[in-house]
């Protein structure tokens, strides 16, 4: 009889073990929830749990949960690769990152959304944010919002000297010079950019390749096709550390390093995303009305600059138990009423151009027009789904020639041999 | 055997069945499956999934990012190991000969040891900060580029880990130094051992075997290093912080590269069976002559 008393722990840990494999479903007749997985939006006021209730009010029996991403890039992969790797229902609406979505839809975790739409549907999104949510020529994600790689720059400062806003790099080191020679204040930075070993860094980089009219996947996906151009670049760059332009630290700045150092006003120029404006622009900020953007710079006698694009696209979970209602809220979030809900509520940008004119919204940020331009002239990363494993490889090699452990053309060499190798085992 | 040891022997299967199973379905079956992995070429991504034999592991070989990981761990470890065992001591000595207070300043050590290494990380990360952080301010101008030199990056890593985990060191011998009996230091008194001799002659070797576990815990964590670096420098610059750990979640979690993933945590795996056999073995000889 006593033995008897020891198969209730062992019987409770069998029936947890079952429990633990088991997914329990829901039953049927009660009202449909949708998840929608996103990153906390940032601003003045958070538009999104309004634009919920709004889509539950017309879907009458849904109920959306809105559920928060991780706060870092990375943490979001990571959870969105466990769990659709996994093959979890969990989620029926998806945020991604631009550069995520031809991965995903390679590894077909999305739903294709080419059915569901009209054939104009996105016309009025920027070509470039379309372009990245298709991925062998059906569209795996809608466009939501939209950023570009800027050149801010000190208006007062400028203007002290006469200056204009540099269309080369060339003029830009030229201002730094002058504007430095003239105020003689050894905290002032010349131009402050992005430089850490992470994403941020291959997008500068990449910028820096398109001023040398180069690139870092050619056409027909050969792997950086002109190492000479390309070593010129990554020197430029570790040129303007070397010769103080960009202070020793930007091997260590990221966005909000840099961003926090221009906003308190310690220096002239520099390279950020358009959020930066409005935390510029904002009360009790040190560079107040002090503050313009243009295009980043090119080369002298080489292509003009172009900002690399970002931003979130929405998507549809393949393991979505209600696909035509998770398509009908991706809808519905990136429709132009919600999409100017968001650009007038957080500091995000639209991806349809008309709303960059929309006369209550250039009240709001009277940056708008301007920043439709620069959006449009702007060039997306390499649009594969191999994209992560290309730009976590090059990292650590662009950073070593930044901070001068490896030649330029060394850096080049070595992610070149690194990236055929990776990219061989995957073909 | 008699009926007795019979039942005995069925009700000892029975009650280890619950954490054979555990450990079998928790750490043995996962470690196997790593480690048949880590034979593959396995990128889910792409659907592929074929056999590799060795060649992840023959790629370790040539890979210099690999090598410098590897060379990151190492010296990662050793630096840091050694400088929280000299520091721990050194506050454990010091709290022991203090006449009051001790209570508070157990407490104060134990603050840093209770963050969680990631709130550490991005503390460290504002007293690195190259304009504004403190360090920067104490020494006055001389602005250092802490997480964006390579010479510097690591040096500042393993500062943060020294702090948060000498606390660790110094409590466990703190708890040693309080069970050494007061005769052992009387009989050295009335011997003539001074101060020094006492602490050489009683104090440290009474410490050993305690100092021991510690090195072990402490070495196995440093060798599996990874929230610190990844918050501060992101394995960066120039991959000069990257541990085999670091590199492990990007090849696994980032990229997808599982079997390629895989071997590197077989790798670690390895490394770290190695020195705890080795630290076990060590501990089990100066048992036995102790």
């Amino acid at each position: 009889m006593r033995s008897r008393a020891w198969f209730a722990p062992l019987g409770a840990f069998l029936v947890w073990l079952l429990m633990l494999g088991g997914c329990v479903g829901r039953p049927e007749g009660e009202p449909v929830t949708l998840v929608f997985k996103y990153a906390r939006i940032l601003g003045s006021a958070d538009p999104l749990p309004g634009l919920l209730r709004a889509f539950e009010t017309a879907h009458p029996g849904v109920r959306v949960k809105g559920e928060a991403l991780p706060w870092t890039s990375d943490d979001q992969h990571q959870l969105y690769v466990i769990n659709l790797e996994g093959r979890s229902p969990g989620f029926d609406v998806l945020m991604l990152d631009c550069i995520w979505v031809p991965e995903f839809a390679r590894a077909g975790w999305l739903a294709d959304l080419t059915t569901h739409l009209t054939p104009d549907e996105l016309a009025p999104h920027f070509a470039s944010a379309v372009t990245a949510g298709t991925y062998n020529g059906r569209v795996w994600a809608l466009p939501w919002n939209m950023n570009v790689g800027l050149l801010y720059y000190r208006t007062d400062l400028l203007a002290r000297y006469g200056l204009r806003p540099p269309e080369t790099y060339e003029e830009l080191i030229a201002a730094v010079k002058q504007i430095r020679d003239g105020e003689r204040d050894p905290a002032l930075e010349g131009y402050l950019w992005q430089g850490k070993q992470y994403e941020g860094l291959v997008v500068n980089v990449l910028e820096a390749f398109w001023a040398n009219g180069t690139r870092l996947l050619g056409e027909d996906g050969t792997i950086l096709p002109e190492p000479a151009r390309a070593a010129d670049a990554l020197r430029f760059l570790r040129g303007l550390i070397e010769a103080r332009l960009s202070p020793a630290w930007t091997t260590a700045a990221d966005e909000e390093l840099s961003r926090r150092a221009f906003g308190d006003g310690h220096a002239i120029f520099l390279r950020n995303w358009p959020y930066a404006m409005d935390l510029f622009q904002a009360a009790g900020s040190a560079v107040r009305g002090k503050v313009a953007f243009a295009s980043l710079p090119g080369r002298a006698r080489g292509a003009a600059g172009a900002g690399s694009t970002g931003g979130a696209h929405l998507a549809v979970s393949r393991r979505s138990r209600h696909p035509e209602l998770a398509v009908a809220l991706a809808r519905h979030l990136t429709s132009r009423p919600a999409q100017r809900a968001i650009a007038l509520g957080a500091a995000l940008s639209p991806t349809r151009r008309d709303l960059y004119h929309e006369p209550e919204l250039v009240q709001a940020r009277p940056d708008m027009p301007r920043l439709d331009g620069l959006m449009l002239a702007g060039r997306p990363r390499p649009v594969t789904p191999a994209y992560l494993l290309v730009s976590s490889t090059v990292q650590p090699e662009f950073s070593a020639a930044l901070v001068g452990v490896k030649s330029p053309e060394r850096a080049i060499a070595d992610a070149r041999a690194r990236l055929d190798y990776f990219l061989e085992g995957i073909r | 055997m008699t009926r007795r040891e019979a039942v005995n022997r069925r009700r000892g299967i029975l009650l280890m069945a619950p954490t054979v199973l555990a450990l079998g379905t928790l750490t043995v079956y996962p470690g196997v499956w790593v480690v048949w992995l880590s034979l593959q070429h396995r990128h889910p991504i792409f659907g592929v999934s074929r056999f590799a034999g060795l060649d992840n592991y023959t790629f370790l070989a040539v890979d210099s990012r690999f090598s410098s990981a590897a060379v990151t761990t190492f010296v990662f470890t050793v630096t840091s190991v050694a400088l929280e065992v000299v520091l721990g001591v050194t506050a454990a000595l010091a709290i022991h000969a203090q006449q009051g207070g001790r209570r508070v300043a157990l407490s104060l050590l134990l603050l840093a040891w209770a963050m969680p290494a990631v709130v550490t990380a991005k503390l460290f990360e504002w007293l690195y900060h190259p304009t504004a952080g403190l360090l920067n301010v104490a020494l006055g101008g001389h602005a250092l580029n802490w997480l964006g030199d390579p010479r510097l990056a690591l040096p500042a890593v393993v500062l943060a880990d020294v702090w948060r985990t000498m606390p660790f060191v110094a409590v466990l011998c703190y708890a040693r130094l309080l069970a050494i009996p007061a005769e052992l230091y009387e009989a050295a008194q009335v011997d003539g051992a001074g101060r020094l001799a006492t602490l050489v002659r009683i104090t440290l070797p009474m410490l050993g075997r305690i100092l021991l576990v510690a090195i072990l815990f402490r070495t196995l964590d440093a060798l599996r290093a990874f929230d610190l670096m990844f918050v501060l420098t992101g394995g960066g610059p120039a991959g000069t912080t990257e541990t085999i750990t670091v590199y492990a979640y990007r090849a696994l979690f980032q990229t997808l590269q599982l079997g390629f993933g895989s071997a590197l945590g077989v790798v670690v795996f390895a490394l770290v069976m190695a020195v705890a056999w080795a630290y076990l073995r060590l501990l089990r000889t100066s048992t036995v002559t102790a």
